[in-house]
């Protein structure tokens, strides 16, 4: 099969998109990958020449916007339920640049 | 008892509520015993909720004795179950994920409440395909759901727990959603009714997004006019979701009024592709010699693109899915896993391990697909193929006002049968270009398939926005195969009675006749 993306390709991929990846997951994603995209190519052989895109079914989206009122929503204590981590009415992360805490 | 209820239409337990041949509260308690029951084998519910049923019921009792009942509408009084995507408020809504495993709803999702407010019982959450990534509803991270006809076999996926649910008599009407074929297949592969409605007809608000430009919300029901009454109850504009559109239709206004007249496109192509089985082609074959036997028109037609829509699919749902799966950043809701240095860290630790091997594979091909070497190779030209795509329903539909054709080439297949995602993928081929375009498409059962001996499902695509044309025919489908059938492992004597639109009594015969089926399939 054709080789569309190497196990490095990959371990940048899943970099860019936040997902750990193990070397012992390295291979077995890369070789899924590789034959996935491979089922891909029919679209790569279409002359689309001249074709415009159809970027959603339904053609004429425009933003939505609403009065400025009030309205009921989730409170406070509501929108932080479901976080793993809370302190001071606020969700806790670690340090973001690197740094200690 | 709860084997009658089973084996009845959302209208039959709304007529026995509404001449007090039962309560809300009775059929309530059956429904969930049976639901108890069957669900030790089938794994249809990953959540039960019957304070929140038994809550309703009181309500729908309560109305009944007041007299308020008449006026509550055809759902009243109907127990319904919803896919584990859709949020109900203080329920779990896992998405089958351990990324989701613990997440408790603080609001209710815009299709669930209108089911709520049309007076539906709410009586759990049903298994999937984690985070709808699936065709069997194995990626469930809490295991998968069998189906019904052959617990050796899978329901079909995503939506595989609403459609077992629904075929296992469980409950008579469910919701699921359908991005690439999710609620078709699995409906096909179960031997009930599931429509994808045209996209813009339900709300997508409160369903957890997995291609917003392909997502659907749509019912299971085991005949045409339950799953009707449920389109009728969901669709319409919500200012929640800018891609919503008005509708207010009656889809059971034209179920009795036959084929006659009508315009069916068959696909030649499609009947030829390679992977077709036999009796799935030859039921399709019956089913429009049937519709033609009933007065409709056959006119063959030709929809040259879609060859390329699996791979078309498979650029835009994964990238739709990698942008919607950014959300879950361990910070705010959702798995964490703790004790790393830096956000970075914990970001990827927490993702690894909280998403399963396809929700990885799908968010890895869009990464790729949409970085900044690949983006012209795949995902820009997918969307000038969906114009194809859609063109080519346009035109067909200038011809004729419906498409018949399979749902999926073959019948339900064994679990575990099929490993290979790009193998696996294939399988949606007949079920992905209706979501490219947007048109609205649902699975009629056909009946039993001459070799596999599983259900055989047609599938009706309309025009868009068009969606009554395909209730029409999927009605004339049903007088030819029947209605209300639930596998026959979780059918009674019972269902005699209920079947066939008989209008089914909870009378001392028919229990007699469920007892003794009991003892057979060990019901409570």
């Amino acid at each position: 099969m054709k080789k569309y993306v190497s196990e490095s390709d990959v371990a940048d991929m899943a970099e860019y998109a936040r997902i750990g990846l193990s070397d012992e997951e390295l291979p077995k994603m890369t070789a899924d990958l590789n034959g996935i995209i491979d089922e891909l190519q029919v679209i790569r052989q279409y002359d689309l020449t001249g074709v415009t895109p159809t970027f959603h079914p339904i053609g004429d989206l425009s933003n939505v916007s609403r009065g400025d009122e009030v309205k009921p929503g989730l409170t406070h204590d509501e929108a932080l339920k479901n976080a793993p981590k809370t302190e001071d009415g606020g969700f806790v992360v670690p340090s973001i640049l690197g740094g200690e805490k | 008892m709860s084997d009658i209820f089973g084996t009845m239409s959302a209208a039959q337990i709304h007529q026995g509520l509404a001449s007090k041949e039962f309560s809300a509260a009775e059929m309530t308690d059956a429904i969930l015993s049976g639901i108890d029951a069957a669900d030790k084998s089938i794994h249809a519910f990953l959540q039960v909720t019957p304070d929140l049923a038994h809550e309703a019921a009181q309500k729908i009792d309560q109305a009944i004795a007041s007299g308020d009942f008449e006026s509550m509408g055809p759902l009243a009084g109907v127990p319904c179950a919803y896919k584990d995507n859709m949020n109900l408020r203080d329920t779990h809504t896992t998405c089958a994920s351990k990324m989701l495993e613990n997440y408790v709803s603080p609001f209710t999702a815009t299709c669930v409440q209108d089911t709520l407010d049309a007076g539906c019982i709410p009586v759990g959450k049903t298994n999937m395909d984690e985070f709808a990534f699936g065709s069997t509803t194995e990626s469930s991270v809490f295991g998968p759901t069998k189906n019904p006809w052959d617990q050796t076999r899978v329901p079909g996926g995503s939506s595989g727990g609403s459609a077992a649910a629904v075929a296992a008599g469980m409950v008579p009407v469910a919701l699921g959603s359908d991005t690439g074929g999710s609620i078709r297949q699995p409906a096909g592969f179960c031997g009930v009714v599931g429509v994808k409605p045209t996209y813009g007809v339900v709300s997508r608000y409160g369903v957890v997004a997995f291609g917003s430009s392909l997502d659907q919300v749509g019912p299971f029901a085991r005949n045409v006019h339950d799953a009707a009454e449920m389109l009728n109850a969901i669709q319409g504009r919500d200012p929640k979701d800018c891609t919503s559109q008005q509708s207010a239709k009656d889809f059971t206004a034209n179920l009795d009024e036959g084929v006659k007249g009508m315009k069916v496109g068959v696909v030649p192509a499609f009947m030829e592709s390679e992977g077709l089985a036999p009796e799935v082609k030859n039921a399709i074959e019956a089913a429009a010699k049937h519709l033609e036997d009933a007065g409709a028109e056959l006119v063959e037609i030709e929809l040259p693109n879609a060859k390329a829509a699996i791979s078309a699919y498979y650029v835009l749902g994964p990238c739709e899915a990698f942008s919607n799966l950014a959300r879950f950043d361990s910070v705010r809701y959702g798995y964490c896993d703790e004790g790393h240095k830096t956000l970075a860290e914990q970001y990827e630790a927490s993702r690894a391990k909280g998403f399963g091997a396809e929700a990885k594979r799908r968010i890895m091909l869009g990464s790729y697909l949409l970085s900044a070497n690949e983006y012209h190779n795949y995902y820009y030209p997918a969307q000038q193929i969906r114009t194809l795509i859609t063109q080519d329903y346009q035109r067909a539909f200038e011809k004729v006002d419906v498409i018949l054709g399979p749902v999926s080439p073959c019948t339900a297949f064994k679990l575990g049968e099929i490993t290979d995602p790009a193998t696996m993928y294939l399988f949606d081929m007949f079920t992905v270009p209706v979501n490219i375009s947007g048109n609205g498409g649902m699975s009629v059962p056909l009946g039993l398939g001459k070799d596999s001996s599983m259900p055989v499902g047609a599938q009706l695509i309309c025009p868009a926005f068009g969606d009554e044309n395909m209730f029409r025919v999927a009605a004339e489908l049903e007088r030819c195969y029947g209605s209300n059938t639930v596998a026959p492992d979780f059918a009674s004597a019972a269902q005699a009675n209920a079947s066939a639109g008989a209008n089914a009594s909870a009378d001392g015969s028919a229990s007699a006749a469920v007892s003794a089926d009991d003892q057979k399939g060990g019901t409570r």
